[in-house]
């Protein structure tokens, strides 16, 4: 059976969501709106983590920004009376996601570990994926960006720095997962232990808010996490399965 | 009434034309660009052998003298990088093996400056391939899968191609679990 063959006949299923289920992992990430105080840490961590260039005022302003991971802040009410909630935007790595079904080189797809991928050297940047995603994560390099020197030091030698013309996203750290996995297998190990990979936003995150884990292991702190009743997907109704569920922020019901 | 297509065909003929032209430029422009900016860049052509700051021979270490190619390259069965031999490991056997030879007395010199060696990198990957080392050595594949004949070189050459074919043969034919997705070798 020929590639194109095998894909028309096997897109359904592709498509479906919780088709991942039957594979290695699910990563998966839970955030507790509840714990998120915005401070901003794991927006940092992430930068460090993954070469993510500072773009600088002027593209800023354009809307040319680069954060794998945002603190999306939502204001509520008036002055004084004013309530503000902070959600942590990140790539959902969707199950059915939209931005995979429309990139003209494969360069986004799934894979068997349920990650979005995202591969730099196919990405040809027609940035169709961005218009399609729901959540606004992924981010077009428009510039060869630069790290005057000393910063470029500081680069993380396990993360790609991407070019012009390439869309990048959140990855989940893959280069941790990837790392986790080769001391599971130097263990002698088939797979990698609850805990072992954590991404750096969920490192960081002072408040423990965000739990990362493998959803197909129903023992994981991330697996109990989700069964949680506050739990809910960003943007549930546009049906993308995401990766990352998050949970509610409980209203307390005090009067000022 | 009846139009006549020949006055559209006066404008649509030139226009296509310019159409033409402009989608041919952009192509060639394409691969122009993808050719002359990555795909002969020296260090990743086959053939790549660079003179070294120091005449060091393979051929008289792993071959002649059969040396291990981890005795040097420790961190090939440890890390993703093979690494490079530190000048302290050729000082340890060069203190006392053919110390009167030109070449050996450059590296000790370069030992006794406490200096290192700035050897020119043959073997170079892309930023965005993941080669671990170490999972190749542990899985038994030989070095010279990749690197060549190397115990026969006297000057060091790059030999396989830097394409992904190579990878993706090897992963397909030894069904390597996963082998072939693309998170597999691409960050």
């Amino acid at each position: 059976m020929s590639f194109m063959d095998t894909l028309r006949t096997r897109w359904q299923e592709y498509r479906k969501p919780g088709y991942y289920d039957e594979f290695d992992y699910a990563w998966t990430m839970t955030i507790d709106l509840d714990r998120c105080t915005g401070c901003g840490a794991c927006v940092t961590a992430c930068q460090a983590e993954n070469n993510i260039p500072l773009v600088g005022e002027t593209e800023l302003a354009r809307g040319r920004e680069m954060q794998w991971i945002r603190i999306e802040r939502y204001w509520e009410g008036e002055y004084p009376n004013v309530k503000l909630n902070f959600i942590p935007m990140l790539c959902q790595h969707c199950d059915a996601a939209p931005c995979e079904t429309v990139c003209p080189v494969s360069a986004t797809y799934h894979n068997q570990d349920g990650l979005n991928a995202q591969v730099y050297n196919r990405c040809i940047g027609t940035r169709s994926c961005a218009v399609y995603c729901p959540y606004e994560v992924r981010y077009f390099n428009y510039y060869d960006h630069e790290w005057p020197s000393p910063l470029d030091q500081q680069l993380n030698p396990d993360v790609s720095v991407r070019e012009k013309g390439v869309m990048e996203k959140c990855t989940f750290c893959i280069q941790r997962i990837r790392q986790a996995k080769d001391t599971a297998k130097d263990d002698g190990r088939r797979r990698v232990l609850d805990g072992e990979v954590q991404p750096a936003c969920v490192q960081t995150c002072a408040t423990e808010a965000m739990v990362f884990g493998d959803r197909n292991d129903p023992q994981s702190q991330v697996s109990q996490s989700m069964n949680d009743p506050r739990a809910y997907h960003v943007l549930e109704e546009v049906n993308t399965a995401p990766s990352v569920v998050y949970l509610k922020k409980v209203e307390a019901n005090v009067s000022t | 009434m009846s139009i006549s297509i020949v006055p559209s065909l006066k404008v649509l003929k030139p226009a296509a034309i310019v159409v033409g032209v402009a989608f041919l430029g952009l192509i060639l422009g394409y691969w122009a660009n993808a050719a002359l900016t990555t795909g002969n860049a020296p260090s990743f052509a086959p053939g790549y052998a660079p003179q070294q700051p120091i005449d060091f021979s393979h051929k008289i270490h792993a071959g002649d003298n059969q040396i291990d190619c981890l005795y040097c390259h420790t961190q090939a069965s440890k890390s993703t990088s093979a690494g490079v031999p530190s000048v302290a490991k050729c000082a340890g056997c060069h203190q006392q093996v053919a110390t009167d030879r030109p070449q050996i007395r450059r590296v000790m010199e370069y030992w006794e400056n406490q200096e290192p060696i700035p050897w020119i990198k043959v073997h170079d990957l892309p930023d965005f391939v993941y080669f671990p080392h170490k999972r190749h050595v542990a899985a038994g594949v030989a070095c010279q899968t990749c690197h060549g004949p190397v115990e026969t070189m006297d000057v060091i050459s790059r030999q396989a191609p830097s394409q992904m074919g190579l990878c993706l043969n090897c992963h397909k034919e030894h069904q390597v679990e996963f082998g072939t997705d693309c998170l597999t070798c691409h960050q």
